[in-house]
């Protein structure tokens, strides 16, 4: 019968069929996607999730290292909100952010536009820029213990000789001095990034852009706030949403500078943390503190991504 | 060219060793070990400032002990600084080595992860002159010892004998007034001091502590609950301490930690600071100028009497180890007088002997300038004294709680508020508030 | 720009501003090649000129060289950068291709994801990490911060690649589809080969994080045969209070200069890549 013959042929087609079938199927958008990506969501998940669901559970808990620990709710963050360190670390994580990221926003974006010009050595010179960004964070703030010390600062040795201090300002010891000279080492590091980052941004603006505006009489100045700057824009929110997240949550410039001195003036969320997991064998207080960072960082992202995204 | 000694009297030493820990073994392990006995041990220790402490370890020591028992022993450095973490590491994962060293009050911290050597403490104290009262702070936890004391690294004062001898200071003072009469005259011709009042770990504990003490100012009582910060002493230790800041030093300090004042006294900056021995260590070995007018004094006195800070190095035994017995056999061992005292000696007196049995031992009389580290002994406590030991001090210590309370007031904040900030932190900390 | 410029002009708008950047850039590593040349002596003296050296040595750096372990950290330091920027790159890939180039139901909710991953800061995931890391037996491994770091290279690669992957116009892939090939041979074959440039400069963002990373190192390696060189350089170079001032400084440059130079020969990669990563976010 047809029947029959028609499933004989059925089943003789069947294995390149079943082939096709799973090559088509891997092939749908869908799939393809959620296969490409399972590596590293699993991977991230078990590096980060987990651990983070652990951090918090950890910050629920009292746990002295060593010993088991004992579920307090929200007692860790009850302390510290009663902490006045902990507020004056809030206050000193977010100016410091604060400050630096504006400051290499607008470096970073003077640097790129000067660097866009084309010259002899543009590749060395820009590797050069570099070097503050890649040289070890920790290496460069040693050198920097030696440019703020007010017996060998270059800084001083012209103060005093121009007869406006003696023994001049005392870098590290004041604390807003102290809070000033860590703002400036971070921005002397993190400048390059934002800067090469930007001049990227910048050789993708199509030259008849400018050609158009300056047949149409804009000035250098309107040219830039009318085609640069809007054109930059989505560059520059996320060069400064990776430069918030990494400031935000610095570490090894002040451990290493002044670990939190003059009384907690430097101290940022980071080493705070950091202090009292490590030092006090307080790991639950430690996560507490840490995890504190996460709801600011978070809304700081928010805000800045609306502000920009409003204004296009 | 100071441990010239051991060569010659190696040989002697080592008959004796092997008779000596045979004995200590003996007494400690009455069971023949016939069970399965541990075929290595691993000290954790930190990378000591003196390089031939280490190597006196790990090249005469560790050899010794396993040609006497076949035990190999490791002697694992953790970098400074790193130690700590390390013993976490190994508290809570119940995996590593077998025996730490320990700072400060970690016998506390990590108690329930410690062996209790109890037996050991009271067999080397009798043998080698009795125990300092110091000693025990650190190492005793609800009556059982936990570790082994070892040695103090201690701060002291470290002054210019030349500049102070010009404005009229043979000998160094005696009491902070009189170290501030000078202190105000040196600065004044160009020579401040330079004491630490940043975020370090030792150079400002060092002499705040004692200030505090000095006046009779307490953190909290002996009953390990009641604040007392808050006192008439603690005020007047704070006023000093700020009019001292103000009258003597660069403002720098506010901002140091602990390599800014040998890095000061190197360049001469500063004419007194406190520190423990590596300014003269180093002075003696790379600026011998520096190095002849470089003494060592013993902290100065107050109203209520003169104090140190301890500075308790020990040795401890995790519970974790597999054959506890042979790990006891090895710290009873290590802590028997001939090891013990050439182990000392390869220091140079960086670490003072907790024994009153070193009193007067040989080792003292190379650099007369250390001998204050000695005397310093008897009146060194740790951080939180008088209270007992307790993890809560280790958070106060973390953050700094004593120390900012005296930056603060040097920096201009008035005694009040910079107390009564203190005591609300103290309160947060041991859970009061 | 367009006009024809006078050198005035040129100096104001270039060399001026330019010679600024450079001078305070570069000044601090002025300051590290002398202390790294000075004698001790020379180092700590207040009365004469700092910025000169009066005897130079090289005893610091044969010092380093010889008497510390800086070229086992060096060695750890690039294998753990060659690494995790390998993982980074594959993994980031992996997640941004789909993110750029498919259509699917829940691909925003994705991107949100990886972006929160991101958030979470290091200085708080040390603490739980330190003890995961114990518990697999990984304290003192390579291993340990092999597999950590790529935590925090990931969501940026992938956000830079997914720019560049946007860019490849449709037609191509379509015509290899037409051809017969999959999705996977497509992506292969393909797309991938003309993001190069993306990957270089994915690669050296990821490779300068890894190599300054210090608080997993700090907490994860504490033994001196596996440190990387920030970890090893400050434990190490420092005894107690004592800095290696010299030392420390010689390690710095001899950390940052090589990979400078290599990273020249990148730059224009590196600012091709992120041109059309960047913009077309």
């Amino acid at each position: 019968m047809a029947t029959a013959t028609s499933t004989a042929v059925a089943v003789a087609r069947r294995p390149p069929a079943l082939g096709d079938a799973i090559g088509r199927w891997l092939d749908r958008e869908a799939v393809f996607s959620w296969l490409m990506m399972a590596l590293p969501l699993v991977f991230l998940f078990a590096l980060v999730g987990y651990p983070f669901v652990y951090g918090v559970w950890l910050s629920l808990e009292d746990r002295p290292v060593a010993q088991p620990g004992v579920f307090v709710g929200l007692g860790n963050f009850i302390a510290d909100a009663h902490d006045p360190v902990f507020w004056q670390v809030a206050r000193n994580t977010f100016i410091y952010t604060g400050v630096a990221t504006v400051l290499k926003m607008v470096g970073g974006l003077a640097l790129a536009l000067v660097i866009n010009q084309s010259f002899r050595a543009k590749n060395l010179v820009r590797a050069a820029l570099l070097l503050p960004f890649i040289v070890p964070t920790v290496l460069s703030t040693v050198a920097w213990m030696w440019i703020l010390d007010p017996a060998f600062s270059v800084l001083n040795w012209i103060l005093v000789h121009a007869g406006m201090a003696r023994p001049g300002p005392s870098w590290l010891g004041n604390p807003s001095l102290a809070m000033a000279s860590i703002i400036v080492i971070n921005t002397w590091r993190g400048l390059p990034f934002y800067a090469i980052t930007i001049l990227a941004g910048l050789q993708t603006i199509p030259l008849d852009l400018y050609e158009a505006a300056t047949i149409d009489g804009a000035g250098s100045w309107a040219r830039f706030r009318h085609i640069t700057l809007p054109l930059l824009k989505p560059v520059i929110l996320i060069v400064t949403v990776f430069s918030i997240i990494f400031t935000f949550a610095d570490f090894q410039l002040v451990y290493v500078l002044t670990h939190g001195g003059p009384a907690n003036a430097t101290q940022l969320f980071a080493t705070y943390a950091f202090d009292i997991a490590m030092t006090g064998g307080q790991l639950g207080r430690g996560a507490s503190v840490a995890l504190a960072m996460l709801p600011i960082l978070g809304l700081m992202i928010i805000a800045l991504t609306a502000y920009m995204r409003r204004r296009e | 060219m100071r441990l010239s000694r051991q060569s010659s009297t190696s040989a002697s030493r080592r008959t004796f060793l092997k008779t000596a820990a045979a004995g200590a073994a003996a007494s400690l392990v009455g069971v023949p070990r016939g069970h399965a006995a541990a075929k290595s041990l691993t000290l954790l220790h930190e990378s000591s400032f003196i390089k031939n402490y280490d190597a006196y370890f790990a090249k005469t020591l560790a050899p010794a002990y396993e040609k006497l028992t076949g035990v190999k022993v490791n002697y694992e450095l953790a970098s400074v600084g790193s130690l700590q973490t390390r013993v976490t590491t190994i508290a809570e994962t119940g995996r590593g080595a077998d025996l730490t060293l320990n700072f400060f009050n970690w016998p506390f911290l990590y108690d329930e992860k410690y062996l209790d050597v109890s037996d050991i403490a009271e067999a080397v104290g009798k043998q080698q002159g009795g125990w300092y009262d110091a000693a025990k702070e650190a190492v005793v936890v609800n009556g059982k010892w936990k570790a082994i004391p070892f040695g103090n690294t201690g701060q002291l004062m470290n002054w210019r004998t030349d500049w102070f001898k010009e404005v009229g200071f043979e000998k160094f003072p005696d009491t902070w007034d009189e170290l501030l009469e000078a202190g105000t005259k040196l600065k004044a011709k160009g020579h401040p001091f330079g004491f630490e009042l940043g975020h370090g770990f030792g150079d400002n504990h060092g002499w705040i502590y004692p200030l505090l003490w000095s006046y009779g100012g307490h953190e909290v009582e002996p009953d390990g609950k009641t604040i007392v910060l808050d006192s008439d002493e603690t005020a007047r230790a704070v006023d000093f301490a700020r009019k001292f800041f103000q009258q003597t030093m660069l403002e720098d300090v506010l901002g140091w930690t602990d390599v800014s004042n040998n890095k000061a006294w190197l360049s001469e900056q500063i004419s007194c600071t406190n520190n423990a021995e590596s300014i003269l260590y180093v002075a003696k070995r790379d600026f011998p100028e520096i190095g002849k007018v470089t003494d060592q004094a013993m902290n100065p006195k107050g109203p209520k009497g003169r104090f140190h800070l301890l500075n308790s190095w020990s040795h401890s035994i995790f519970t974790s180890t597999p054959d506890h017995e042979a790990a006891k056999a090895f710290l009873r061992w290590l802590c028997d007088k001939p090891q013990l005292s050439a182990w000392y000696a390869s220091a140079e007196t960086y670490y003072q002997p907790f024994l009153h049995g070193y009193d007067d031992a040989p080792m003292w009389k190379v650099e007369p300038r250390n001998l204050p580290y000695r005397d310093a002994l008897a009146t060194a406590h740790l951080p939180g004294w008088p209270a007992p030991v307790s993890r809560a001090q280790s958070e106060v210590i973390a953050k700094y709680v004593v120390i900012d309370m005296f930056a603060k007031a040097c920096a201009g904040a008035s005694t009040k508020d910079v107390i009564a900030s203190a005591v609300t932190q103290l309160k947060q900390i041991y859970g009061q508030g | 720009m367009i006009e024809r410029r006078g050198w005035r002009v040129r100096a104001l708008h270039l060399w001026l501003p330019l010679g600024g950047f450079l001078l305070v850039g570069l000044a601090p590593f002025y300051w590290m090649a002398i202390t790294s040349l000075k004698p001790n002596a020379e180092l700590y003296n207040t009365r004469i000129m700092p910025l000169i050296v009066y005897h130079p040595t090289l005893k610091h750096y044969v010092d380093l060289l010889t008497e510390t372990s800086f070229l086992t950290w060096t060695w750890n330091t690039t294998v753990v950068a060659v690494a995790s920027t390998a993982i980074s790159l594959v993994l980031g890939s992996m997640l941004a291709y789909p993110l750029a180039r498919m259509r699917f139901a829940g691909a925003g909710l994705m991107a949100a994801t990886v972006a929160a991953t991101y958030l979470v800061p290091q200085p708080f995931l040390f603490i739980p990490l330190a003890d995961i890391i114990n518990n697999l037996g990984l304290s003192n491994t390579l291993t340990s911060v092999i597999l950590t770091y790529p935590t925090m290279l990931i969501p940026f690669c992938a956000w830079l690649l997914i720019g560049y992957f946007k860019t490849v116009p449709r037609e191509l892939e379509e015509a290899a589809r037409i051809d017969g090939a999959s999705r996977y041979q497509t992506m292969l074959r393909v797309i991938l080969p003309l993001c190069v440039p993306g990957f270089i400069s994915a690669g050296i963002f990821a490779f300068t994080l890894s190599q300054n990373e210090f608080l997993y190192a700090l907490i994860f390696l504490t033994k001196t045969d596996v440190r990387t060189v920030p970890v090893g350089a400050i434990a190490e170079l420092i005894r107690g209070d004592v800095f290696y001032w010299g030392q420390l400084m010689a390690a710095a440059l001899l950390g940052s200069l090589p990979v400078a130079f290599l990273y020249s020969f990148f730059v224009e990669h590196y600012v091709a890549g992120l041109t059309a990563g960047s913009v077309k976010a």
